[in-house]
């Protein structure tokens, strides 16, 4: 059923995106009202959905890949919402819903609905791990869009001697701000994220694997960012227009190679402990910082708790 | 009856126009002469740089101001030959009147179509003739249908939403394109031409604060910067004000750059790559094109915007239709209510005299039948009042369908006669 509803929202936010893309061809007074019709409606469901997965079910909002997809898409649906409520005659969307409907195709086809590992000891700080790389995630997102926008814009008066007439952009201003913000507090979502999977690694293996394709990538992204940071701080023009808009788009990759790492290693997804100390096929980990091997942990967790009696029958 | 006299940047030369044009002042002159000498009439005069239109209107057929007594009046108010005036003025009555009217107020008749400062004139004009007293029923109806008019195309239609002046495109398309706002940004104007103030209106309009004028003549630099709550830089200083500057208004008469790639080299680093806007509105251009291609310029010269706004006319004339539709339609709905409120003074004389008749033959009747309850009394009174009214309905019905035409003079007069009924 979950799957469903979440083919029913990647067709909202489809039609959301058409009515967006409208803006090319024609004006229209009715769009604005049916555009925030349509989204709202959609993320009524979209939370409908979240909330029941999160009470209904049991489910930490980010338990599994499935969840974490989806909580991500929806912060981006609230996030495009409040834009174009403030910004109505932007086109935001069609540079913001693109992304959203990537993040909730990936929950309906490639995301599992197994949970991710919990560790009762450490749930205060997994929640916070596990918050913390998500908003993280959220703002590169968004940052990413504006960026892009930032880009069209300036590259379109720089060569065309005109504003683009075509899309009417926010200005390069905004962009820039909304860009520079979005990258310094991915830079300390990331890394209080990082830190805490240290920590919990730490915690329950004593050590931390740098070995581990996700422990490396998470690592090599937060040091960009850190840089990114440090750079912008130390000269003046980095934090100037296009160079923001680029630093971005790098971050942006280096967030790809880390989600690469964590969804295709399967130490990551794929492996959870159970009461009984074997693993289940389809189970993940929360934990970015060290890979739980088969066996190696007994989390004496209810079933209903972690919900992996049954994996893609939600 | 409306009746209209005019001349407009249309069909008539400006040597005409200023000898016809009206300031406030001598509008309210004439306004109050014309009240002396047609008191029955009610008038209003709309003046601006591409028009004079001159408003009568009256209730009744023999108030009525022709054309020629319009044309007239106009010719002996400013001193001029009648004869030679009538000939340039376009001369409308009716619905025609009414929507050329509509027409104007919505910008739709203006050199620059769309421009919106002609709602704001017209209303001027019809408040001057409330306060002159040669507003009436019909004029007061008019004017503001008129203005009702002209704001729905505002609303219904994007035709004032598009700049077509190229000071306002500079701003309102490029400036804010790059800038979300402009109150803490520094604003530097190079020259102290027309162009230049005119785009310092409106940047000013959208909030800035910060305003710089270098010029070679440093008396009028120092003037406009009075003018606008700014600086004076000498022109010496002009390198180290473009390296503090955000926004560049350019508009001198320099026949040679003012500003050459070098020189900009040289205060490059002090602006950090700082977005800098410069337009440069000037003939020859004051910027060396080059500079636009420095890291976090952007340069654009008077052809750039001159091609938006264009692209902006056009885009006005393409709604032209719709916008015309909608004064079509307003006219439509003013004129079937302005013809039925003609027919309105006979409806209620009629009603009037009916309703008399049967009162007296009510009194006659219960002076007769003194025996009558006051219940039988109200149900007699009733049947009477139904009888009146259904035998009303009829002719009434005919003449309220044919004032969706037109006035129904044929109709009205026939009445007129028919039941007596006084002028």
């Amino acid at each position: 059923m979950n799957t469903t509803v979440v083919w029913i929202l990647a067709l909202v936010y489809l039609v959301a995106l058409a009515l967006e893309l409208t803006r090319i061809w024609f004006r229209s007074s009715l769009r604005g009202a049916a555009l925030v019709g349509v989204v709202l409606g959609g993320l009524i469901v979209h939370t409908a959905l979240v909330g029941y997965r999160w009470v209904a079910l049991g489910r930490d909002p980010f338990s599994s890949t499935f969840d974490w997809c989806l909580l991500a898409a929806w912060a981006l649906g609230v996030v495009y919402l409040y834009l174009t409520l403030y910004h109505p005659n932007n086109p935001l969307g069609i540079f913001l819903l693109p992304l959203v409907l990537v993040l909730v195709l990936a929950a309906a086809t490639v995301a599992s609905q197994v949970p991710f590992a919990q560790a009762q000891e450490a749930q205060i700080l997994a929640t916070v791990h596990g918050l913390s790389l998500l908003v993280g995630t959220v703002v590169v997102f968004l940052g990413l869009a504006t960026g892009v926008m930032y880009l069209i814009s300036a590259i379109w008066m720089r060569r065309m001697h005109r504003p683009v007439r075509l899309l009417r952009l926010p200005s390069l201003e905004w962009l820039q701000r909304i860009t520079t913000r979005c990258l310094l507090l991915a830079l300390v979502c990331l890394s209080l994220g990082f830190v805490t999977g240290l920590v919990l690694s730490q915690l329950r293996h004593g050590h931390v694997d740098w070995s581990d394709p996700v422990v490396w990538s998470s690592s090599l992204l937060v040091g960009w960012l850190a840089a990114v940071a440090v750079f912008i701080l130390v000269y003046r023009p980095a934090r100037q227009g296009r160079k923001v808009a680029y630093l971005t788009l790098a971050s942006f990759v280096f967030l790809l190679i880390a989600l690469w790492a964590f969804w295709s290693t399967p130490g990551h997804v794929g492996k959870l402990p159970t009461l009984n100390g074997s693993a289940p096929e389809g189970s993940d980990q929360l934990t970015w910082g060290r890979r739980y091997t088969r066996g190696s942990l007994r989390f004496p967790l209810p079933r209903r708790k972690l919900g992996y009696d049954s994996p893609g029958g939600l | 009856m409306i009746h209209l006299v005019g001349c407009s940047h249309h069909n008539t030369p400006v040597e005409i126009r200023e000898r016809l044009a009206f300031s406030p002042e001598q509008a309210r002159c004439a306004l109050e002469s014309f009240r002396q000498e047609f008191p029955q009439a009610e008038a209003v005069v709309l003046s601006t740089c591409n028009r004079v239109e001159f408003y009568t209107a009256a209730e009744s057929t023999a108030a009525v101001v022709s054309h020629e007594q319009m044309a007239r009046f106009l010719a002996h108010f400013h001193g001029l030959d009648p004869d030679a005036v009538f000939g340039q003025l376009f001369r409308h009555s009716g619905r025609e009147a009414v929507l050329h009217l509509f027409t104007v107020a919505a910008g739709l008749d203006s050199m620059v179509l769309g421009e919106p400062q002609i709602r704001a004139q017209v209303k001027q004009a019809y408040e001057l003739a409330c306060r002159c007293d040669t507003a009436g029923p019909i004029t007061h109806a008019v004017f503001q249908a008129a203005l009702k008019a002209a704001r729905r195309v505002s609303n219904e239609t994007t035709i004032h939403r598009k700049r077509v002046s190229v000071p306002s495109v500079a701003v309102a398309e490029f400036a804010k394109q790059i800038f979300e706002r402009f109150d803490d940004k520094q604003l530097l104007v190079i020259g102290a031409g027309e162009m230049a103030e005119e785009t310092l209106r409106y940047a000013t309009d959208e909030g800035a604060r910060h305003i710089t004028v270098v010029n070679r003549s440093w008396d009028r630099a120092c003037q406009l910067a009075q003018r606008w709550n700014g600086q004076a830089r000498p022109w010496e200083e002009l390198l180290d004000a473009l390296a503090q500057a955000d926004m560049v208004i350019s508009t001198t008469g320099a026949t040679e750059p003012i500003v050459r790639l070098e020189e900009f080299r040289q205060i490059e680093p002090l602006r950090y790559q700082r977005p800098l806007l410069i337009l440069d509105l000037a003939i020859p251009r004051d910027f060396d094109p080059a500079i636009g291609d420095c890291l976090g310029v952007y340069l654009f010269s008077i052809d750039d915007l001159q091609e938006v706004c264009r692209q902006n006319l056009q885009e006005r004339q393409r709604e032209l239709p719709t916008a015309m539709a909608i004064l079509e339609e307003e006219t439509t709905q003013f004129m079937a209510e302005l013809n039925r409120r003609a027919t309105g003074p006979i409806i209620h004389q009629l009603k009037q005299d009916w309703h008399q008749v049967k009162e007296e033959e009510l009194a006659r009747l219960f002076n007769k039948l003194p025996h009558l309850d006051q219940r039988s009394r109200e149900e007699i009174r009733y049947a009477f009042h139904r009888l009146v009214n259904k035998l009303l309905h009829p002719p009434l019905e005919s003449l309220r369908d044919h004032a969706r035409e037109g006035v129904p003079h044929g109709l009205l007069e026939a009445l007129k006669k028919l039941f007596q009924l006084p002028e």
